[in-house]
């Protein structure tokens, strides 16, 4: 088993990891996604997937990045008010059709690449899970 | 001069819709451009629609060929977020089943891979076994498809015969070692169609996040029944198969291999079912506000369901699905690319996609 203890002092993160229902969890108040590819992967981590949902308040949207490493399930947990994130495609080819699901069903724009129709179709809007009452 | 063959998303090829163009020079494959979503049904949508009983029923329709994984998948994560441990017996009956699955999924792609190679009668072998699987399955559960064993904090049958099912279980056995190993290891038809085909190299594999057999056939041991196990998984004995080719013939010897192993792991299982109850709590279940988290190892690698409760609604506010043909097919892009023509068909199915699981 990895030591993953020390990612969030790589990270220049004062929290530590929580474990609870399944995962440990990092919620840093902000959080540089590329650099944070950049150390899961120079440790030997496996993307799994983002965890998109959106928020009630200010249309804000909530992402959860699920790395595992060894076998344990690590997510790092950021909030963005205005659903506007670097990407890290160009660093993890794994993250492709991950973020361009996130794209199209909560209209969150991965800053630094282009999308092309991954479950929808051209033309189609996007955001067709961000539930009415929040949209 | 580069050419375009366009190949589905409905073509008699296809046992889903979905399209694939190939950019082809002469007979050789440059590029592939994938394209999905022919099945999108937004159940990821539907789920925050249903309480936390139907959401379970609603999950099991992602897929009608790894149903159990994911109603395994969502009750996992729920017991996590509402702190319930399932009896003993069920979490025994819940590896029964999902062996069970293992065993009718990868003989049925033995057979789908068969006939595509133009070797038929592996075909029928291969239907024919996967035929004793499904009637196991319907004696436990009285279904062939979706069996909806699972539920929150156990199973909703008990299996009364376990013999019935350990004959199954050595009658495949014998049959996979007799018939399907033999063929796949060393007939010359599937060396010339399978060898150095479609080659998906370890670094291919890691960068791409590929899970399930298509990882352990490029040499990656990664199995969340041996990585993190769950159910009774922590209580069993068996081998994680492991190939280094990368290729379509690495892919067909895993899952074979994982046959051997199923039966190994269902022998131990239904040797030693623990006594007791396995329904788990009779009461409503309350589910406190939170995410559980829950990944499992389906027939084609790991299933990751992530489920957000807010504490005051009997429905989900989020629930996630990552299906392992999702991360899978990408690669499926660089297994193409150099390959021939007439392998395309071979090399795409190898990977044993879903488009269902894939679309949601």
């Amino acid at each position: 088993m990895s030591d993953f203890s020390s990612i969030p002092a790589e990270l220049g993160l004062a929290q530590t990891w929580e474990q609870r229902n399944g995962s440990q969890w990092l919620e840093p108040e902000s959080l540089d996604v590329r650099h944070m590819a950049t150390v899961m992967l120079a440790r030997g981590a496996r993307f799994i997937t983002i965890t998109a949902m959106q928020l009630p308040e200010d249309e804000a949207a909530r992402l959860d990045y699920h790395w595992d490493l060894d076998g344990e399930l690590l997510t790092f947990t950021i909030k963005t008010a205005d659903k506007i994130v670097p990407s890290v495609y160009d660093l993890c080819p794994a993250a492709d059709w991950i973020e361009r699901e996130v794209h199209e069903y909560f209209a969150v724009e991965f800053e630094g690449r282009q999308y092309e129709p991954l479950m929808l179709r051209e033309g189609d809007p996007v955001g067709v899970c961000v539930p009415e009452e929040d949209a | 001069m580069s050419y375009r063959i366009p190949i589905g998303p409905y073509h008699p090829a296809l046992e889903e819709p979905y399209k694939v163009n190939l950019v082809c020079n002469g007979e050789r494959v440059c590029d592939a451009e994938l394209s999905v979503g022919f099945n999108f049904r937004g159940i990821e949508y539907l789920a925050e629609r249903r309480n936390f009983v139907q959401v379970i029923a609603l999950m099991e329709r992602v897929c009608g060929i790894c149903s159990n994984v994911h109603t395994l998948s969502i009750c996992q994560a729920l017991e996590r977020l509402a702190e319930i441990d399932p009896p003993p017996r069920a979490l025994y009956i819940r590896v029964i089943v999902a062996e069970l699955e293992r065993l009718h999924s990868h003989i049925l792609w033995a057979g789908v891979a068969g006939k595509l190679m133009g070797f038929k009668t592996m075909f029928m072998t291969c239907f024919l076994l996967r035929e004793k699987v499904m009637s196991a399955l319907e004696i436990i559960s009285g279904n062939r498809v979706n069996y909806a064993m699972n539920r929150i904090g156990g199973v909703n049958r008990d299996i009364a015969d376990p013999q019935s099912v350990l004959a199954v279980v050595d009658f495949l056995e014998r049959e996979v070692n007799r018939v399907i190993i033999p063929v796949f290891a060393s007939n010359r038809t599937v060396l010339e169609r399978c060898a150095g085909v479609g080659v998906l190299t370890r670094e291919q594999a890691k960068a791409y996040g590929v899970v399930g057999p298509t990882a352990r056939a490029s040499g990656v041991p990664q199995d969340m029944r041996r990585a993190a196990p769950y159910a009774a998984y922590g209580e069993m004995k068996f081998e994680v198969p492991l190939e280094l080719a990368g290729d379509v013939r690495a892919r067909l010897l895993v899952r074979a291999l994982e046959t051997i192993e199923s039966c190994r792991i269902l022998r131990q299982a239904l040797n030693n079912l623990p006594t007791g109850d396995w329904w788990g709590p009779t009461e409503e279940v309350e589910v406190p506000a939170g995410t559980g988290i829950s990944r499992v190892e389906g027939p084609r690698g790991e299933v990751l369901y992530s489920v957000t409760a807010d504490g005051e609604n009997d429905t989900p506010r989020r629930v996630k699905v990552r299906t392992p043909t999702y991360i899978n097919m990408p690669s499926v892009r660089l297994m193409l690319r150099g390959a021939r023509l007439a392998d395309a068909p071979l090399i795409q199915a190898s990977i044993d996609p879903c488009y269902s699981c894939t679309d949601r």
